[in-house]
């Protein structure tokens, strides 16, 4: 597991707390029932403080998975080579 | 819910939203008690709620916090609506939108130079509205208030570097509402100057957040707010005493070597910050913080130097000077031991690393801190670093008269001193005289400080946050009775108080407390004489626990009850009368139970 990807499920954790590792890795807004509209936005604003970023509020919408954050990060830190 | 002191936390603590996160959900005891706090804001809660129930995790880990929150956009209808039954505090934070909502980026009300006196306008209605209900529902509920944090938008036709007379107008309303805010007893208002330090203005609107999600702060300035209000909710008991080096300490230079008139404390003598240092010590002791003085120094030159007139601290503010050779463990130790309070509520000041050290090995609960000395700005810290650890929301009468109460307390702890060598004799000759004075009253800030901060001569160590104290007046059987006293050696003012319910002619005893500075001089037997004379009591059932400081309560009961005190000990009126020793106080007082 990358360092990223240690500290995204991190991330994930303060936001829905009690779950394993596993279950965060495969979470999504459709299949986890608590994952509402304020899970996103403070998802955001934590996933943001974590990495130094700043997420454009028209991309929020899409990430809806961590696979989504993942694959995000990951575009960002290809685009920052 | 305990109000005991917890860790210091005066540093300034850049929480990320992650940690708080982590922190706001961390488990507590399922026996934990719980603290109900309403946070009313106009905007979205967001993270400032997250971040104040971390703040509160931290400073008080073993109670579950509640925070909950009003309707978003009705900030005052909030407070209005809230009832005070449903909470035990209620955090309240205004912002300019609050007052109007085109003080806010969130509405295209206009900002034309002809809508902006109706703002203004609009913005003092809304102000007396707040002050209306803040005022109300502050004589229920314990309530900490900030004002306005952001920047104003630029609405105002001035240049942004010119203050005109509308935005200066609207200003002075807020500055209004704080002042007047600022005077009811159970408000207390968030410093600006402090929030400042914590967090700078500039970095405190995050314009993205508030308008897409509503939450108007960045996560700094949240976290900010968050601690400050956190702090205000605790509300720590402030500390009781300090001990004070003298060389290079209270004054510049070594008092040995330099001579009385070599020490200085001067602006002309690049020595000004140990005058502000004596300054602002004298000012403690005004405030009825103890001061003691624990110098490696010979006494007669210390007392030539507290002779001379440009001193800015009397050595009268000042009991005991410890002025000798000894290491300072022992100074400060024997200066606790006179005070009769815990290390763990005073704080020593030395310039020495070593001494600062060797006294922090001996108390490692102590508060032992550096006196920076050439550090001008290291100096100016340390003072504010004491104004948070002593400071307090009102100095009472009790306050001033502590230190002269414990001066004269030498003559209690060995009377033999005196010519009258019998207890009995001695207590005779004090021509002490006690007043009680028994109620249902719950605004006596000295009661509620008294029973919040006593640990010796406590029946069972419970403390009181403001909402419980309030809470428990609202049974009618229930009673307070405070006594204060003094004799011929000079007053101590309030210094017991009794509480507890009275049916059927019984008093059942919740709290019970009695100063330290009040010992042997059987004011807790005149207490008792008191329940059962004046309240008409034919039985006293105590609500006993031990604790591990209240060995001297343990022992009055022990004594009066043939034996050791176990919870809801029982004292009968016979029993009581058989056991009383001597009283001799003239004793005054009224009952209103």
């Amino acid at each position: 597991m990358s360092e990223r990807e240690t500290r995204l499920i991190r991330c994930f954790a303060s936001v829905f707390p009690g779950l394993s590792v596993d279950e965060l890795r495969s979470m999504n807004s459709e299949s986890a029932g608590n994952w509402d509209s304020l899970s996103t936005v403070t998802l955001a604003a934590v996933v943001q403080e974590e990495f130094d970023l700043e997420i454009a509020p028209e991309v929020l919408p899409r990430l809806d998975s961590f696979d989504a954050f993942r694959t995000y990060l990951h575009r960002l830190s290809q685009a920052g080579e | 819910m305990c109000v005991g002191r917890a860790l210091q936390v005066d540093v300034i603590y850049k929480m990320k939203l992650i940690e708080a996160l982590e922190i706001a959900k961390r488990p507590v005891a399922a026996a934990a008690p719980q603290m109900r706090v309403f946070l009313a804001c106009g905007f979205t809660p967001l993270y400032l709620q997250t971040f104040m129930a971390a703040h509160l995790r931290l400073l008080l880990p073993e109670v579950r916090f509640i925070v909950k929150t009003g309707l978003f956009g009705d900030l005052v209808g909030s407070v209005e609506r809230l009832d005070p039954s449903s909470v035990d505090s209620l955090a309240v934070v205004i912002e300019w939108a609050d007052l109007d909502p085109r003080l806010g980026l969130r509405t295209h009300g206009g900002w034309k130079p002809m809508d902006l006196a109706g703002i203004v306008k609009s913005a003092e209605e809304t102000a007396t509205r707040i002050l209306r209900a803040l005022t109300e529902i502050s004589s229920h509920v314990p309530t900490v208030v900030s004002l306005p944090t952001l920047p104003l938008p630029p609405l105002f036709a001035t240049r942004p570097i010119h203050a005109g007379f509308l935005e200066t107008r609207l200003h002075c309303t807020v500055a209004s509402l704080a002042e007047s805010l600022s005077q009811q007893p159970g408000l207390r208002v968030a410093r600006p100057q402090q929030l400042g330090e914590m967090s700078p203005p500039t970095g405190r609107h995050d314009v993205k957040s508030d308008l897409t999600t509503g939450f108007p702060y960045s996560l700094h300035h949240a976290s900010s707010l968050g601690d400050l209000f956190a702090r205000m909710i605790h509300n720590r008991p402030p500390m009781k005493g300090l001990i004070t080096d003298l060389d290079d300490t209270l004054w510049a230079g070594i008092v040995g070597e330099d001579g009385v008139d070599g020490i200085s404390w001067h602006l002309d003598r690049h020595t000004q910050m140990h005058g502000l240092y004596q300054q602002f010590v004298a000012s403690l002791a005004g405030a009825g913080v103890l001061v003691g003085v624990a110098s490696k120094n010979d006494a007669a030159v210390v007392s030539r130097a507290f002779e001379r007139d440009d001193l800015l601290i009397s050595k009268d503010d000042i009991f005991p000077f410890e002025t000798h050779w000894s290491c300072k463990s022992e100074s400060v130790r024997r200066i606790v031991q006179v005070w009769n309070v815990g290390a763990d509520s005073v704080v020593f000041i030395d310039d020495s690393p070593m001494e600062i050290a060797e006294v922090q090995a001996a108390f490692p609960q102590m508060e032992c801190r550096l006196f920076p000395k050439n550090d001008y700005q290291g100096i100016l810290d340390l003072l504010k670093h004491l104004r948070d650890l002593f400071g307090r929301s009102i100095v009472t009468e009790e306050d001033s008269l502590r230190l002269s109460s414990i001066r004269e307390s030498g003559i209690w702890r060995d009377p033999s001193q005196f010519a009258e060598v019998s207890s009995d004799a001695f207590l005779k000759s004090a021509e002490a005289c006690i007043v009680f004075d028994g109620g249902h009253a719950t605004g006596d800030g000295r009661a509620f400080e008294l029973v919040n901060k006593t640990n010796q001569f406590n029946l069972n160590g419970k403390r009181f946050s403001e909402s419980e104290w309030r809470q428990f007046f609202t049974d009618p059987d229930t009673f307070i009775v405070t006594a204060s006293y003094k004799d011929k050696y000079g007053p101590l003012g309030k210094i017991a108080v009794v509480m507890g319910k009275l049916q059927d002619k019984r008093v059942h005893l919740n709290s019970w407390v009695l100063s330290c500075r009040a010992f042997s001089r059987r004011i807790e037997h005149q207490c008792l004489k008191y329940l059962f004379d004046a309240m008409g009591a034919n039985e006293i059932t105590f609500g006993y626990q031990a604790t591990p400081r209240n060995g001297p309560i343990q022992e009055f009961l022990t004594g009066l009850l043939t034996g050791p005190p176990a919870p809801g000990a029982r004292l009968t009126r016979e029993q009581f009368v058989a056991r009383i020793p001597g009283l001799f106080h003239r004793v005054e007082g009224t009952v209103h139970v």
